[in-house]
């Protein structure tokens, strides 16, 4: 309940304090980490390829917005479904391995993405990206935007929340913990994690389409490998141990990303240190170190602990 | 009526063969041992048995059905389950989700998979519940699994593979690392289940196998070596020479 | 032959330290422009070839040593991220110090020109380049069937808990296959530099394309990933002759085959 109320004052807060581009962005950017961490988080799947759902979607999206004018609803539609598909795809190569092989193979076929993305300058724009991807008139103004995205992020986390909340989410958790349990028990564990990889896709599909709405333009970027890097880093920053973790790496990334690109073109640099430093020194997240904190408060005060509700 | 069989069943690790044409005959409610110096190919019949891997060659028939050969995902399906010999649970579960999950398979109906929330399964609550009970662990169902000891860890193990209320029971020393207040309270346990269920059990422990196995079969080597009852293989020379001239305590 | 080079580094440092190093691009590249700040210093191609990945391999064991070194019980998620990081700091380091422009730079006086094959004429750097990497992946080999190191690091791959009980510092072990790893990325990037000149970016098209090579090879497995760096150079060469846009997806594409018929790689084991 604290947390439905948190979100609420920030979704109506934010485009005051922050440009309503950035925020809508920081929802979009929430989804697609929503869409990871299932697999990271909940299943135990490290996919280093997600961009490659977000980015097929975005593409298709916006080519059918740009060229056939379909209406915005149909293309986020067409976007959770692609997104879905290539997922089905890239998850059956992968889920057959683990481990190692497993991060590998997600950051390989998200390259063979790019670089056909990169090559089929003639529908993709190669390099320069896909521009002219309009908004309808309802939705052109920032903030009406906004809202349009904002509620589409609400929509999303209470999806996840019911999903990662259902029988499904305690399999996936079931497989990260034991897969050998999970599967002596009786689940047929590769058709699970494929199923997680394909929900996990149509989250990103959806943020993909969104994106391109936002900034009309689908660049080249967003079917990288780079891409894949950030919203890794954001859901593990915010913590991956909770179903807001993603939401909450969503802000911090976001934020420092817009903040610090604006000072100096440099800025991966940046980015690629605070990875390392949050690699070496902060493990577990904000979420984590919220409730340690939280934690080590209430035992400052002596008061019983209450069994953590997952 | 024989209720698990196997018929000359063999697996080969390249060179080496850990089951070398294994013929076994499980009778419905029984509790039967398989008993065997360490590396006489037990866990690996077990691992046969729940299809961990394939046999070489053989086969495995379950009320006279084959099933050879089916993968481990479908053999709890089948009514087959089974517990490890290393404790083998999921840590950051609590000891009723643990159960939940198991029981979750085996629920006949996947309904709401992936929208209803898991607290409205009143059944599947009840039979988590049941099994918790049946080993003995119901109070202590909101902890953690990870934060038990070691002992209630091998009884949630048990917990976990009875919640699939399955027909064959498949116990890989259940009583590995516990003490002697505990392997009591574990002899206790499968007297209980004896009746309700048919057991296939792995043990060291010779004053468990003695008093509650109905038939008891020795493995050396990958073979069996003899079969009969406690008292018989008690006094088998064959069995005595496996285990050099001692019972293992 | 290069990818041959590239895959065997990344399969060593996967194999060994089991863990995903995103970096390995980024140490190619900075072996291309350590190569020409060594010429430029120096004016000796020959000298730079030997000092740039010299140089590499060393940035290599101060990464082990400071910070893979503390990730190893961390988790793939935190290797990765460190990793990528790395490359991040590498790749921008590589624009602050060289500058974001492309360099290009030719191949030393003495193998200029062309050699005539008879069916066609090839550029002499490039047939150098071919043979001074099949004569590393030879010696690489050497190293690890035929010396007690390379005994003791292949060893490592397979059983990381036996070779530590044999009395070897495993963390000794990890730091020596990590620069290993990185000298034969940096020397791959220094041989390629002449060819197809410098950009800030090279790092990240073959860092792809050493991951294919590792996963088609076989994870862990140093021969599979020669023989499988020497298939996509072969395939790749073949498609360019033809459509040249396609070529480096084709080799994603092979792959992507090639696990669907068979999910271990080529010469993986199930």
């Amino acid at each position: 309940m604290r947390a439905a109320i948190l979100i609420a004052f920030s979704i109506l807060l934010l485009p005051v304090i922050v440009r309503p581009t950035m925020a809508s962005e920081i929802w979009i950017f929430a989804i697609f980490g929503l869409g990871l961490n299932l697999l990271l988080g909940y299943t135990g799947l490290l996919s280093f390829g997600q961009s490659t759902f977000f980015g097929s979607a975005a593409y298709v999206a916006g080519y059918l917005l740009k060229h056939h004018g379909i209406n915005v609803v149909l293309a986020l539609g067409v976007g959770a479904g692609v997104g879905a598909l290539s997922a089905l795809l890239v998850g059956y190569l992968c889920v057959q391995r683990s481990g190692l092989y497993f991060i590998m193979l997600t950051f390989a076929l998200n390259q063979l993405f790019y670089f056909t993305a990169y090559q089929w300058t003639s529908v993709t724009g190669g390099e320069d990206g896909m521009p002219g991807i309009a908004r309808p008139a309802l939705l052109d103004d920032a903030y009406a935007f906004y809202a349009f995205v904002a509620l589409l992020f609400v929509l999303a986390l209470w999806a996840m929340k019911r999903i990662v909340g259902s029988p499904l989410g305690r399999i996936l958790q079931a497989i990260r913990e034991n897969e050998l349990r999970a599967e002596a028990v009786g689940y047929h564990t590769a058709r699970f994690k494929l199923g997680a990889f394909v929900i996990a896709g149509a989250f990103s599909g959806l943020a993909g389409v969104l994106y391109a709405l936002l900034f009309g333009i689908v660049p080249l970027e967003a079917i990288g490998f780079v891409f894949s890097g950030n919203v890794v880093f954001a859901t593990l920053i915010g913590g991956s141990g909770s179903l807001y973790g993603p939401v909450i790496g969503a802000f911090v990334f976001i934020w420092l990303s817009e903040s610090v690109s604006t000072v100096w073109a440099r800025w991966p640099l940046l980015l690629g240190v605070a990875f390392v430093i949050v690699v070496l020194f902060f493990r577990g997240g904000v979420v984590e170190a919220w409730s340690r904190l939280g934690s080590w408060r209430s035992s400052r005060q002596k008061t019983s602990a209450s069994p953590s509700a997952r | 009526m024989a209720l698990l069989e196997t018929e000359d069943l063999r697996k080969s690790f390249g060179a080496l063969t850990a089951v070398n044409g294994v013929s076994l005959a499980i009778e419905a409610g029984t509790l039967h041992s398989v008993i065997g110096p360490n590396g006489a190919g037990k866990t690996t019949l077990f691992n046969l048995l729940t299809g961990t891997f394939p046999p070489t060659s053989g086969k495995i028939f379950l009320e006279k059905q084959e099933i050879t050969g089916t993968p481990a995902h479908r053999i709890a399906h089948l009514g087959l389950a089974r517990s490890f010999q290393r404790t083998n649970l999921f840590p950051a579960f609590s000891l009723l989700d643990n159960v939940w999950v198991a029981a979750f398979a085996r629920s006949g109906s996947w309904r709401g998979l992936a929208w209803r929330p898991a607290e409205r399964y009143p059944e599947l609550a009840a039979r988590a519940g049941e099994a918790l009970r049946d080993v003995g662990l119901e109070e202590k169902k909101h902890q953690l699994a990870r934060e038990i000891s070691h002992g209630e860890q091998r009884q949630l193990e048990l917990a976990i593979a009875l919640a699939a209320r399955p027909r064959v029971l498949l116990l890989d020393e259940p009583a590995a690392g516990l003490s002697p207040e505990e392997t009591r309270r574990m002899v206790a346990l499968l007297s209980r289940l004896k009746g309700r269920y048919t057991i296939v059990l792995i043990e060291h422990k010779m004053d468990i196998i003695m008093s509650v196995s109905d038939r008891i079969s020795v493995m050396h080597f990958g073979s069996l070596i003899a079969e009969g009852t406690p008292a018989e293989i008690q006094r088998n020379a064959d069995v005595r020479k496996a285990y050099l001239g001692g019972v293992a305590a | 032959m290069l990818y041959a080079l590239m895959g065997l580094g990344l399969a060593l440092i996967t194999g060994i330290l089991n863990i995903p190093n995103f970096a390995h691009g980024a140490l190619f590249a900075v072996g291309a422009y350590f190569l020409v700040s060594v010429i430029s210093a120096v004016g000796n191609f020959w000298l730079g070839l030997l000092i740039a990945p010299l140089g590499v391999a060393l940035l290599g064991l101060l990464v082990e040593y400071l910070g893979i070194r503390r990730l190893y019980a961390a988790g793939h998620d935190y290797q990765l991220l460190f990793t990528f990081g790395l490359a991040l700091i590498l790749n921008e380091l590589i624009i602050v110090v060289w500058g974001p422009v492309g360099i290009s730079h030719l191949p030393p006086a003495a193998l200029r020109g062309g050699v005539d094959l008879g069916f066609t004429f090839y550029p002499k750097y490039r047939l150098f380049v071919m043979l001074m990497a099949a004569l590393l992946v030879f010696l690489t080999w050497l190293f690890l069937e035929k010396t007690k190191y390379g005994a003791i690091m292949r060893a490592g791959i397979e059983n990381k808990e036996m070779v530590s009980l044999l009395g070897i510092d495993i963390h000794k072990l990890f730091t020596a296959a990590f620069a290993l790893g990185a000298y034969l990325a940096g020397i791959a990037g220094a041989l390629t530099a002449p060819i197809r000149g410098l950009s800030p970016g090279m790092g990240v098209d073959m860092l792809g394309i050493a991951f294919v090579v590792v996963a088609l090879g076989g994870l862990g497995n140093l021969l599979g990933a020669i023989a499988a760096g020497l298939l996509i150079g072969i395939a790749q060469a073949v498609v360019a002759a033809y459509w040249t846009e396609a070529s480096t997806v084709v080799i994603f594409a092979v792959m992507a085959a090639v696990l669907v018929v068979r999910p271990q790689g080529l010469f993986g084991i199930r």
